[in-house]
């Protein structure tokens, strides 16, 4: 007996002191998938590099990087939200489908620091990244909106301050100012920027376009659109509008600006929407802020890691990099506050812009109806002489259509 | 009236029919039962007992491979009862009532998800159990009377197959077993399942607010049809929409299969009438138009004939000896375009776009038709037009006499199917048009385009909008579409076998 | 001979050379504006201008930096060697399958009787009603279930695993060839096995190579499925369609037209080649028919 039971005294002891003996800490191994624009492949490539250098004593990462353009990651996560990435970027106007479709992770580590580093709960960045009072994403670039460049060469300042000077001009030259109207993207900035409403809560739209004002505001659109120094012009052939220098003068975002830079060089000048005419009055154009966003999987086997590579990538260091290397306008105000970034034009043009800019807050219904409205106009469907007002109902009850089911 | 009646008493003769199929069908099955009740009566308790065990009565009869082969099998489908039938079927009701919910753990850096339910795996793989459930009693009950069989072989001494035996069987008076195995699991998997999820799924509301695994999705009956077939839901327009593309898409079915088999035939004398030289070469540069990938050559065409493409830039140069009129100011003048387009619209205008996907559709049709009839007319008896000829007959009553009708015979079933086949011409439409932004406001409110059609609407609505609840119900209408059309077409060409009328 | 038998002899053959002029003239034009995009093509393959060129048909620079660009220097979007390496995969082994379950179903369709023939051919028929992006779904969580999206091997198993269903051309071929033989066979001993490889398969070869080459040309031009199937996006996993046609993408067209052109044009080769080929075999498959008497 008291041998049995010094024996198991000595294995008691040698099991205990086996446990006890510090063990070499196995680091974790974590495995990542990330989507970024197919244009940012390097860029993205660089900025894992250094995070799994910054993080290497924590974790052992194996992080594999996918191309999708941020346009259309909304469409990729849903058709799969377990498949898709575990970090993917995408533009502010699909944060409302993806939040309603619970793809979205909550940003729940270092919530405050990245508010804070983006300006504040009541900058656009930040309300663009938040829903229902959280933090859904987090700001990447404050420059997806879209502001006017011109040629200088054809436009002076003052004339590009009111839409009908642009017109004007545009007409004496034989090019063409463009503004695509068949898109709701564009068409906000006539509606909103006369007072009126477009809101978002959650499920549908409201929209009151169809009254007296809205009528109103649909003549001044038609007017521009038979103006004959305007076109209209989708992304392509902006381009190629640029390209053959058919036009001198239009409204669209950063992505486009570098074909006008490099074709007009130092003529290139960018500045705020001008102001239209409304009923005898100038009325200055409103525009959707448009900013891209790191968005984190919500079904993610790695909340934590994927939380903070989604912050490594908009951070501070790497936003000034982003536009170093690819000329996005940064929503780290720091990064923004640079000597570097204010010269850009194109930037300073958003930040003229932003005062009369408005975070995108839309649902699915929106865009179709707008964008039919606008192809009536170009089509000439739709004429001052038309019935503008039924036009003007139909279009809204499309927007505030219940999604159906 | 007249071919309504035709209809209605065409319906009339295929409903009598097909209940004479079920009643026999009903009567074939209760003689099947039946004789199950008999041989289960009549058979020995070994026969009795395989309804409880399936390999019981292998065993008995020395068919020891087998007997363990049926009793794995009956193992395996009690096991896949347990882990896969039971707890989907039991939800099958409501598809799932148990909310995604999922709650960050900074402390273990891991999301904490609860036990959600998953209605999509909820359906599928209560789906699949229903299959698997058939399938296996049915297997098992067939078992009864193999048993049965092998007692009475017994009984007389007739030589029971062993295992081998039956491997050879395999090879010869089963072969069809053998052949069929491998193609018909890779249909039932990736083609039959797949449909019935489809068709189960227009009866939930499985679309952009109801995604699994986030959120949960529901029956809800009948609601998804009534929203296609009547205009009664009062903001989104899908019933309008339906009946504007399901018009569309018989017109362009009709234009492209007919105007396709005329301009092929056509095409077809040309080459092989007996003034052309090298018709080979021909021959080929037309096939090479079809050879060339479509995903290549009608995104080329897209291109081609942008709003502002090399096809418009073309057409915007002046007309040769006229100074500042260009070819653009010659079509505006004639009131094909609106008077403040400085461009032709070739696939963004409603009207226009109809009219180039049909000559577009020629452009990559009239070849196909061309080979199928050449092959045709070179195997025309030569015969028949020499006495022809001889009798008197002039060159167009030889195309109208001989040539047509057999070409009409041979070629039936191929207008027919391709006649099916443009209703489902997903490529042609979707490849030119499927970024056309249409200014028909109560089409849009539905994701529809005035070019689409059922199927390009189909997926649009799958792949940009989920809403795949609509979608199946849009693909249980074309499929009842296709069908209608095949039954009435073949059931015309063999009632008018004029086949020995020119033999 | 006469004056005026001559004179109609030289009538007859001045008819027939105008009619000879006229009828290959109208195919010389009909031919020219058939092939008028292919021209565009082949023209835009060569351009320096990276997007679309819209205001000139023929590019005002010509280079072949296109094609150099596109085999040996790849990037973030286009891979092609990668792309034509794995189209060529998937090709390959999703042709061998397809074939064999073809010809399995329509030779036992053809030649084998047994009670439930019928009523699978009916079933075969109803299916082919349905419009196959309906299912693209239902396939897609399938293969999901089975760990398999993302990997060629789906692409393959979707290629093949329903292609029994496109029976009918191959059964159409089998059922010319007359039933003697098999019963000759027979006679001699021969199971149905034997009949169907020793015998049947080696007299069969137009409608083979019609079969093989219909199914190794399937998973070059699908661009639907195989965009489905692949979630990772990563462009070393795409197939020729899938890489070409994201080339055209809203962003990325104005850099990548021409590239997009000499890809084109690079598949269009091989392509059409074996298409020709394979309208060679289905005539003669289904005129020929190989066994007489």
């Amino acid at each position: 007996m008291k041998k049995l039971f010094s024996l198991m005294l000595v294995l008691i002891s040698v099991f205990g002191l086996a446990a006890c003996q510090p063990k070499e800490e196995a680091l974790e191994e974590v495995s990542l998938t990330v989507w970024a624009s197919e244009l940012d492949q390097t860029l993205m490539q660089t900025m894992i590099e250094s995070f799994k250098e910054a993080y290497k004593d924590e974790a052992i990462f194996t992080i594999t990087l996918g191309a999708v353009s941020e346009a259309t990651a909304k469409d990729q996560v849903l058709n799969d939200i377990e498949a898709a990435a575990d970090v993917f970027a995408f533009a502010d106007d699909q944060i409302n489908e993806l939040y309603v479709a619970g793809a979205l992770q909550e940003v729940q580590e270092n919530t405050a620091e990245v508010i804070a580093a983006n300006g504040g709960a009541e900058a656009g960045a930040i309300k663009a990244a938040t829903k229902n009072g959280k933090l859904y994403a987090y700001p990447m670039t404050a420059d997806n909106g879209y502001f006017l460049f011109y040629d200088k060469s054809v436009y002076s300042e003052n004339d590009v301050k009111t839409l009908d000077g642009i017109l004007a001009k545009a007409q004496a030259d034989g090019s063409k100012f463009t503004m695509q109207i068949n898109n709701g993207w564009y068409l906000y900035s006539f509606f909103a920027g006369a007072g009126l409403q477009l809101t978002y809560n959650g499920t549908v739209n409201s929209a009151n376009w169809n009254n007296a004002t809205g009528v109103k505001v649909t003549e001044s659109i038609i007017r521009m659109a038979t103006h004959p120094g305007y076109i209209n012009l989708n992304d392509a052939g902006f381009v190629s509008g640029v390209k053959d220098g058919s036009v001198s003068a239009g409204v669209n975002g950063v992505w486009n600006a570098t074909e006008a830079q490099n074709k007009w060089g130092a003529n290139y000048a960018a500045t705020k929407l001008p102001t239209y005419t409304l009923d005898g009055q100038q009325v200055q154009m409103s525009s959707f802020a448009g900013y891209k966003l790191m968005g984190v999987n919500a079904l993610t086997l790695q909340p934590y890691w994927a939380m903070k590579l989604a912050e490594w990538f908009t951070n501070e260091d790497n936003q000034i990099l982003r536009f170093q290397e690819r000329g996005l306008g940064p929503s780290n105000v720091n990064a923004a506050n640079s000597t570097e970034v204010k010269a850009s034009p194109a930037i300073s043009a958003l930040a003229q812009q932003g005062a009369f800019a408005t975070v995108q807050n839309v649902g699915g219904n929106y865009w179709s109806p707008t964008e039919t409205f606008g192809n009536m106009i170009v089509n000439a469907e739709l004429t001052l002489q038309g019935n503008i007002q039924e036009a003007l109902n139909i279009m809204v009850q499309g927007i505030v259509a219940q999604p159906i089911g | 009236m007249h071919i309504l009646q035709h209809l209605n008493r065409y319906l009339v003769k295929k409903l009598k029919q097909l209940t004479i199929q079920i009643h026999s069908l009903g009567s074939k099955m209760k003689k099947g039962f039946l004789n199950l009740f008999q041989d289960f009566r009549f058979g020995d308790i070994y026969v009795k007992l395989s309804l409880l065990f399936m390999g019981i009565g292998f065993f008995r009869r020395h068919q020891i491979i087998k007997g363990i082969l049926f009793s794995i099998l009956q193992i395996g489908f009690i096991l896949f009862l347990i882990f896969t039938g039971i707890p989907n079927l039991s939800k099958y009701n409501t598809l799932g009532t148990i909310q995604f919910e999922s709650v960050y753990n900074p402390i273990t850096r891991r999301n904490e998800v609860n036990d959600y339910d998953h209605s999509f795996k909820i359906l599928l793989y209560g789906l699949i159990s229903i299959i698997v459930i058939f399938t296996y009693v049915y297997i098992h009950l067939k078992n009864i009377q193999t048993q049965r069989k092998l007692q009475l072989l017994e009984e007389k001494g007739v030589h029971i197959n062993t295992f081998k035996e039956d491997l050879i069987e395999l090879k010869d008076n089963r072969f069809h077993v053998t052949l069929l195995t491998f193609p018909v699991s890779g249909i039932i998997f990736f083609t039959i399942i797949p449909l019935l999820f489809m068709i189960l799924v227009a009866f939930t509301n499985y679309d952009q607010l109801h995604m699994p695994p986030t959120k949960l999705f529901t029956w809800v009956g009948f609601r998804n049809f009534e929203i296609l077939l009547t205009t009664g839901s009062n903001t989104v327009t899908f019933g309008y929409a339906f009946r504007k593309v399901l018009t569309w898409t018989l017109t362009w079915a009709f234009f492209a299969t007919f105007l396709n088999y005329i301009g092929g035939i056509v095409l077809a004398l040309l080459i092989n009438s007996k003034y052309t030289k090298v018709p080979k070469l021909w021959r080929t540069i037309f096939v090479i138009t079809i050879a060339v990938p479509q995903f290549v050559s009608l995104l080329l065409v897209r291109h081609f004939f942008a709003d502002q493409g090399i096809m418009n830039t073309l057409l915007s140069a002046d007309i040769p000896f006229l100074n500042d009129y260009s070819w653009i100011d010659f079509i505006r003048q004639m009131g094909l375009i609106k008077a403040n387009r400085e461009f032709v619209p070739f696939l963004t205008d409603p009207v226009w776009s109809k009219v180039m996907l049909i000559l577009i559709n020629c452009w990559i049709g009239f070849p196909y038709v061309m080979l199928i009839t050449t092959g045709v007319l070179m195997n025309i008896p030569k015969d028949l037009y020499e006495s022809a000829e001889i009798d008197g007959a002039n060159k167009f009553q030889l195309f109208a006499k001989i040539t047509m009708p057999y070409m009409l015979f041979v070629t039936a079933p191929y207008l027919i199917t391709n006649f099916v086949h443009n209703l489902n011409n997903f490529n042609v439409i979707y490849l030119l048009t499927s970024t056309r932004v249409t200014s028909n406001q109560l089409l849009a409110n539905a994701n529809a385009s005035d070019t689409d059609l059922l199927v390009t609407w189909l997926f649009k609505l799958t792949q940009d909008y989920y809403n795949y609840k609509m979608a199946s119900v849009i693909g249980i209408m074309m499929f009842l579409l296709s069908a209608i059309f095949t039954l009435l077409a073949f059931n015309y060409t063999i009632k008018s076998n004029k086949e020995d009328r020119f033999q | 001979m006469s004056k005026t038998a001559q004179q109609i002899k030289n009538a007859a053959k001045l008819k027939k050379r105008i009619r000879t002029v006229i009828h290959n003239g109208l195919l010389a034009v009909i031919s020219f504006f058939w092939l008028i995009p292919i021209f565009w093509l082949i023209a835009s393959a060569f351009n320096t201008d990276r997007g679309v060129n819209i205001r000139q048909f023929f590019p005002t620079t010509w280079t072949l930096d296109n094609f150099y660009q596109l085999f040996f220097q790849t990037d973030s979007v286009a891979n092609f060697p990668r792309w034509f390496l794995n189209t060529l995969t998937v090709a390959v082994f999703a042709c061998i399958i397809s074939s064999l379950f073809v010809l399995m179903v329509s030779y036992t369709m053809s030649r084998l009787r047994f009670n439930m023939r019928k009523p699978l051919m009916n079933v075969g028929i109803i299916l082919g009603l349905f419009p196959g992006v309906l299912s693209m779904i239902a396939i897609y969580f399938i293969l999901k279930s089975l760990g398999l999206t993302d990997s060629l091997l789906a692409l393959i198993i979707v290629y093949s695993a329903s292609s029994g269903l496109g029976y009918l051309v191959a059964k159409g071929f089998f059922d010319t060839i007359p039933k003697s033989l098999d019963e000759a066979a027979r006679i001699d001993g021969a199971t149905q096995w034997d009949v169907f490889w020793r015998i049947i398969i080696p007299l069969s070869r137009p409608i083979i190579v019609y079969t093989v080459l219909l199914a190794f040309l399937a998973p070059w031009v699908d661009f639907v499925f195989a965009n489905i199937i692949m979630t990772s996006r990563d462009t070393n996993k795409f197939t020729v369609a899938i890489g070409l046609y994201n080339m055209l993408d809203r962003n990325l067209v104005n850099n990548y037209f021409s590239l997009f052109t000499a890809g084109a044009v690079v598949v269009s080769i091989p392509i059409s080649v074996l298409f020709i080929f394979m309208q060679k075999f289905y005539v003669e498959g289904v005129t020929g028919g190989s066994v007489k008497g």
